[in-house]
């Protein structure tokens, strides 16, 4: 398949937050679920930044997060959040790839701060976008995560979902 | 914490897209519910699209770069990733039967006391050129003829228990990074520990691997010059006389050729003509080849046995020039090891990712 065309990647709150500033995360998710913070990570701090700015050898794996939504498919908060706390302190980049446009972008954000969002065209397949994702992540270590297929009307309403 | 499941599959992959899809399509139609096994796939620097690839399917991806490492290298780093109480380890060119995995685990379900089990080659192929055909119809021979005494924890498919595996310290990434002899020398150590390993004929995978000629010589060498150099010669074929070197070096076709061909020039006066040195030649080393000669014709008809007869004595005739080599670089040199800079990060303790080669069980 060809991903050159009909991509988007969009980084939420890119702007407005400077990446050695932005809280990890785990601790956005953790924030936004009311969930006990992680403690001090083991990636931060000066000579971890300086190596990444150089281009240096890393101490730890950059680790990645990818949720993959095809199109009706939803994320439990529970299973994101289980997915963040199994890398444990890690600083985790989280990317989003949807196929079509979440309807609740604004949840999404607000669940998943620093996220990046991969919108592919309506109808691109799962593998598809896991394939799209991979390529865009940066992580040593990449978890794929998959939504469930949208549950029926009145369902629980805090899944994350796309249309 | 994470949920931890029953098992966990680890695939190390290195430039292996032409097989991996496959591998992993396998693997998850194993007989197996989906949440009771994570798969794991650990691509060790491939320069093709193998990571990309492996997205589609598993649950975790570990890419390694800077350099490549090596199959024992990679499995490693899944193990440590890995939350299963047993892991399985499937080559990314080995396609698993449905019920391969399930059986494994219900082994080791069933009888506390075995810590491993690793699964053999099916007759057949993947590839359907000659040679991948004769290769993989070798390996099963050599597993079919000393059934059940199989030491090799790792390639095609093996599992082990987690705790046991950690315990034993892992697979050895030093000597490691081409033949895949890894999950032997593992198994001597585990057997050194009074760890039971059994391998199984009835369990079985089929083999995806294209071999062309030059592949395969490449392969016979690297495995036979490494056994000699690091495991040795005698040890092994005591431990796991069904591995291709040995089932290659039983019968001592070549050297059998070659002596025939000087004796009968030298020891008779006047000497044979051409035609009768090598008819005789030729009958001596069907005659030592007989029992693999007849398991191919056996298998695939007597034109199939014909054609690859040449194959299979320059295999012997490669393996025993590795073999060779491999003793004479023991005794020169020493057993293999790693550049310098890497035993010195390793003996530092450097931290790192990906992390420094380390040596296990010497």
């Amino acid at each position: 398949m060809d991903f050159s065309q009909g991509i988007a990647v969009v980084p939420v709150n890119a702007e407005i937050s400077p990446a050695a500033d932005r809280p990890s995360q785990a601790q956005a998710f953790a924030d936004a679920m009311g969930m006990e913070k992680p403690e001090e990570r083991r990636t931060t701090g000066p000579g971890y930044d300086r190596a990444k700015e150089r281009g240096l050898p890393r101490r730890t794996p950059r680790v990645s997060l990818i949720v993959v939504l095809p199109e009706n498919h939803v994320v439990s908060p529970d299973r994101l959040a289980e997915g963040l706390r199994a890398h444990g302190n890690q600083d985790v980049d989280v990317v989003v790839a949807c196929a079509g446009q979440p309807t609740n972008l604004g949840a999404l954000q607000r669940s998943v701060r620093d996220a990046q969002f991969l919108l592919a065209p309506a109808g691109t397949s799962t593998e598809d976008l896991r394939e799209l994702a991979m390529r865009q992540v940066p992580g040593d270590i990449v978890t794929l995560l998959s939504g469930a297929l949208l549950p029926a009307a009145g369902a629980d309403t805090s899944l994350l979902m796309t249309s | 914490m994470p949920t931890p499941r029953p098992l966990s599959v680890i695939v190390p992959v290195r430039d292996g897209s032409a097989t991996l899809a496959r591998a992993l399509t396998a693997i998850l139609a194993s007989e197996l519910p989906r949440d009771d096994y994570e798969l794991i796939v650990v691509d060790d620097a491939s320069s093709d699209s193998s990571a990309e690839l492996a997205a589609r399917y598993a649950d975790t991806v570990v890419r390694l770069t800077m350099r490549k490492s090596g199959a024992a290298y990679a499995r490693n780093r899944g193990a440590e990733l890995a939350r299963g109480e047993v892991l399985a380890f499937v080559d990314a060119d080995a396609m698993v039967r449905p019920d391969t995995l399930p059986r494994m685990l219900q082994m080791l379900s069933d009888q506390p006391g075995l810590d491993a089990v690793s699964a053999s080659h099916e007759q057949i192929a993947g590839a359907p050129n000659l040679v991948s055909q004769y290769w993989n119809l070798l390996l099963h021979f050599g597993e079919q003829m000393q059934a059940g005494t199989t030491g090799n924890v790792a390639s095609p498919c093996a599992v082990i228990r987690r705790q046991v595996f950690l315990s034993a310290g892992m697979y050895d990434e030093w000597r490691f990074e081409t033949a895949r002899l890894e999950g032997i020398e593992f198994a001597h150590r585990l057997e050194d520990s009074g760890r039971n390993v059994f391998s199984s004929t009835e369990l079985t995978i089929t083999g995806l691997k294209h071999w062309n000629v030059r592949s395969l010589c490449s392969e016979v060498w690297d495995r036979s010059a490494l056994l000699a150099r690091s495991l040795g010669y005698q040890r092994t074929r005591t431990a796991v006389p069904s591995d291709v070197v040995f089932t290659l070096s039983r019968a001592l076709a070549p050297a059998f050729a070659v002596l025939c061909f000087v004796a009968f020039s030298a020891a008779f006066l006047p000497a044979p003509n051409a035609a009768v040195k090598g008819a005789l030649v030729v009958l001596g080393t069907i005659a030592l080849n007989f029992p693999a000669y007849r398991f191919f014709a056996k298998m695939r008809g007597i034109p199939f046995a014909i054609v690859v007869a040449p194959l299979h004595l320059l295999m012997q005739a490669i393996n025993g020039l590795g073999l060779c080599a491999g003793w004479v670089l023991r005794d020169a040199v020493g057993d293999r090891e790693p550049d310098a800079a890497t035993q010195a990060y390793a003996e530092v303790g450097v931290e790192i990712w990906p992390p420094v080669p380390r040596a296990s069980g010497r």
